[in-house]
């Protein structure tokens, strides 16, 4: 699948650059004109300018990327998938347990697992088998209440199916609490408690109307204080808008998650493509003698070589390089001169 | 004399990655680009303010997993040897761009930072820039506080209460072992609170921690000052509640300073950038390209077609950014003043990786930030907690409610289709631990030994990192192989004690290689 990918990626950029050719060939005149406001802005900051002339071509074309060859530079950090092996852990610890979890204001979540022993005992009580039965997660609002399983203040159920091993549940209701029951239904009606949960509660998703007098304030302060969540300053915003301002902050993850490898970049969509030109100037000379790159001195390979390497801009570029021999009696410059422009 | 305090709190936090098993390990590069991004970069600003004269105060949480890294020999030679790397590079860069001054001013620049930061890693602070962070809070400074062993998202946890209180006591003593007295203060990963965890902090010494602003808004008895007091738990101890406005300043991603259009771009770095024949040495071993630090372009706008990045141009929007912050910290606390009748206390808590590692120009800000508080106003003042504390130690007495700092407020960033499989074990784990502790009171020798590494395997387990990775679907291989790892090696660990036949050789491996916490005592999880 993923080599598939990649040849039709292939594919797309040989035709792309043809493409790019051929209309840069028929429309060489506008393509200038349409370079040169560019030229201008670019003036307007001091490095640009300079750089300018140097930014790499890019050309877009298309929806379809190239995802997968690590030789071509991206724009994006990128890890292929790695492999480690290890044991896998074991799907099933031997216990009859369900185990409940909150999640926020309106979810709570539970997990489970049946023995086969305690399967058994279900079949024999249902007089039913397993898979004939309805099971069934039964959740119980057990707020105020020290729940011995027939004292809830109210309960529902929700059919699952059999091979289910969780389920995420939506209460509905903030600041009560909750106890869970995997059970089944048989033909007749009855309710087998297979596992009883943990209790848990699901937190307030507004402010309590719990106050203490001792530190009484007027509602209209609490509104102001409540309303600056939502950047309201000044303002004491009613009920109704409260909800929404909290709702609308929770949405906006204000936390990092840390390091760079830890979140993705956004992507910018669309084909791509770089183009950058780098020359190598490379040579040798005796091995005690000095060398020097552009009026600059440089450093021999212990053989006398010597291979320097330059992010070539747009533009023309001498090279005098100049080697001294170890006695200063010889000298001798060779000076290249290379001359690279893109378009 | 001022109107009100701001509370400047830098979460700095890794997971533990430490694989002596490798020569090269790609996540290991999260410690050493926060320590070269991050944490040198801080160290000299406090220093640079120190010199000057500038009076600040900023608290610091640093995990007990980011201190043992940093404190781990290993660790702090490898780091040498990745510096000394980056410095080679930076040089050739120097060469290759001679005649590309934009981006030749950028390599020299490079090459003279990562001189300077082997100069105080290395030479300055002995390679543990923990010395460094002990002597501002010294100094009185900084204030750092602790966080729960590993960085464990303690709201679902609350089935395992002996966890929980684990977690917390395990971070406290270890901050006692690195900063030589107790936590004043601790920080609840992921400020994920649920009502009861207070109880164990309080028992483990500490006396604060920090919530989201919904844990306070929505506490109960209502809270007359918001978030602008901290509130006391039953427990006695304190919770101070995040302020929205000056987070969203920093934090949002479409009105925060990060995004400005001078600061230096982070996704274009030249281990992407580069021909791979030359680059090649300089990342994965195994060819994959990663980010090396240099990093040559600026945000320019929405756009890929990237401009070179101008330190003047991002110094000065860092400096107009300080700006803008210190005159809405001063607005507020003014507007506040009036509302609620006496000081209030502004906390702006944020990931410490965001400055510098991600916002380049971070500690600048903090920089200009703290110069802007002491010399351009007097309605703000910098305090710490324990500071507000010692001023004000009457406050209500209401429950925070259950919440976390993450996407949507509470649990679902952990607790998600993609890491929902991971609870059944991490659960089952701690029941063991459980009985483990209940079982064998007073082991000794290698049964003592085999208790404590099972106690930190299971809490190498906890770390939230890895839900959190399952859940943005980065490098979601590594952190299932670390769950399963830890999990794995707790249960061998759990079924040999039970039936008497701890392999000692087996044992003193996975001891080398999760070493952390050596202080442990198992029976903190009774």
């Amino acid at each position: 699948m993923k080599k598939k990918k990649t040849k039709i990626a292939k594919k797309i950029i040989k035709k792309t650059v043809k493409a790019v050719k051929k209309k840069a060939g028929a429309a060489a005149g506008r393509v200038i004109k349409k370079v040169k406001p560019a030229a201008r802005k670019a003036k307007k900051t001091r490095a640009a300018r300079k750089i300018a002339a140097i930014m790499t071509p890019r050309v877009e074309v298309g929806r379809d990327r190239a995802e997968e060859s690590k030789y071509y530079p991206r724009p994006t950090p990128y890890l292929p998938p790695r492999q480690w092996e290890h044991e896998e852990l074991p799907s099933k610890y031997g216990d009859t347990r369900i185990v409940a979890m909150t999640r926020d204001p309106h979810w709570i979540f539970a997990y489970w697992e049946v023995t086969d022993d305690r399967r058994m005992q279900v079949e024999r009580e249902a007089s039913a088998s397993w898979n004939d039965l309805r099971k069934v997660l039964r959740v119980y609002d057990v707020t105020g209440k020290d729940f011995n399983g027939s004292n809830a203040n109210r309960f529902f159920d929700i059919d699952i199916n059999s091979e289910a091993i969780n389920w995420y549940i939506n209460v509905g209701e903030p600041n009560r609490s909750w106890c869970v029951d995997l059970g089944a239904i048989t033909s007749s009606g009855k309710f087998i408690m297979i596992a009883r949960s943990n209790i848990v509660s699901t937190p307030r998703d507004g402010a309590s109307d719990v106050i203490d007098e001792e530190w009484m304030s007027v509602e209209e302060q609490f509104l102001k204080l409540y309303g600056l969540w939502g950047g309201f300053a000044g303002a004491s915003p009613g009920k109704a808008q409260i909800k929404k301002i909290m709702k609308e902050r929770l949405q906006q993850a204000l936390a990092s998650g840390g390091i760079s490898s830890f979140t993705r970049p956004e992507k910018f969509r669309g084909f791509w493509m770089v183009v950058n030109t780098e020359l190598i100037v490379y040579g040798a000379t005796e091995p005690d003698a000095t060398v020097t790159v552009q009026g600059r001195p440089i450093k021999l390979n212990r053989d006398g070589s010597f291979s320097l390497r330059f992010a070539l801009p747009d533009g023309e570029q001498v090279i005098p390089v100049k080697g001294v021999s170890a006695d200063k009696a010889e000298e001798r410059t060779i000076t290249p001169i290379v001359k690279k422009y893109t378009r | 004399m001022e109107k009100g305090y701001l509370c400047i709190v830098l979460h700095s936090h890794l997971p533990y990655v430490r694989h002596p098993e490798y020569e090269d390990f790609l996540e290991e590069d999260w410690l050493y680009e926060a320590i070269t991004e991050t944490y040198i970069p801080l160290i000299s600003v406090y220093n640079g303010l120190v010199k000057d004269g500038v009076d600040f105060r900023i608290t610091m949480s640093i995990t007990p997993t980011l201190c043992s890294m940093l404190a781990d020999p290993l660790l702090q030679d490898r780091y040498v040897k990745h510096l000394e790397s980056l410095i080679e590079l930076s040089a050739k860069e120097v060469e290759r761009t001679r005649w590309e001054p934009a981006f030749n001013r950028l390599a020299l620049m490079y090459q003279a930072k990562f001189i300077e930061t082997r100069q105080i890693f290395a030479d300055k602070y002995h390679k543990n820039i923990l010395t460094a962070f002990k002597e501002f809070q010294d100094m009185g400074k900084l204030e750092i506080i602790t966080c729960n062993a590993t960085h464990g998202f303690l709201p679902l946890m609350e089935v395992n209460p002996k966890s929980v209180q684990a977690q917390v006591h395990v971070g406290a003593d270890n901050y006692e072992r690195f900063f030589g007295r107790r936590p004043r203060g601790t920080w609840l990963a992921e400020c994920g609170y649920y009502p009861g965890v207070d109880k164990y902090v309080k028992e483990a010494g500490v006396r604060y921690f920090f919530v989201d602003t919904h844990a306070i808004l929505h506490a109960s008895p209502r809270p007359k000052y918001g978030v602008y007091a901290p509130i006391f738990c039953r427990s006695g101890v304190a919770a101070f509640g995040r302020d929205f406005e000056s987070s969203k300043q920093v934090w949002s991603s479409i009105e925060g300073y990060p995004g400005d259009f001078n600061y230096r771009d982070f996704y274009r770095d030249i281990g992407f950038d580069l021909d791979f024949d030359y680059i090649k040495p300089y990342i994965q071993k195994d060819g994959i390209r990663i980010n090396t630090g240099m990093k040559y372009y600026r945000i320019t706008g929405k756009t890929d077609q990237k401009e070179p990045y101008n330190p003047d141009w991002a110094r000065d929007s860092a400096g107009a950014h300080a700006g803008n912050f210190v005159f809405n910290r001063v607005k507020q606390v003014e507007y506040l003043f009036d509302v609620m009748g006496k000081k209030p206390m502004i906390v702006a808590p944020y990931d410490a990786e965001l400055y510098g590692h991600w916002w380049y120009e971070g500690p600048m800000f903090l920089d200009f930030l703290f110069r802007k508080l002491h010399y351009d106003q007097k309605t703000v003042k910098a305090i710490t907690p324990s500071e507000y504390l010692e001023l004000n130690p009457r406050n209500q007495v209401s429950t925070p409610s259950m919440s976390s700092w993450g996407y949507k407020g509470y649990a679902e960033h952990w607790l998600d289709g993609s890491n929902d499989w991971i609870y059944r074990h991490l659960h089952k784990a701690s029941d063991r631990m459980t009985e483990l502790a209940g079982t064998y009171k007073d082991a000794a020798g290698l049964q003592r030994r085999a208790l404590n590494q099972a106690l930190r395997e299971l809490l190498l387990a906890q770390s939230s990192d890895w839900a959190f990775i399952m859940k943005t679907g980065t490098v979601v291989q590594y952190a299932v192989k670390r769950t399963k790892d830890h999990i794995l090696r707790f249960t061998r660990l759990y079924d040999d004690i039970k039936a008497d036949r701890v392999d000692e050789a087996w044992l003193a491996d996975i001891e080398s290689k999760d070493n952390i916490f050596p202080e442990i005592d198992y029976r903190v999880h009774t």
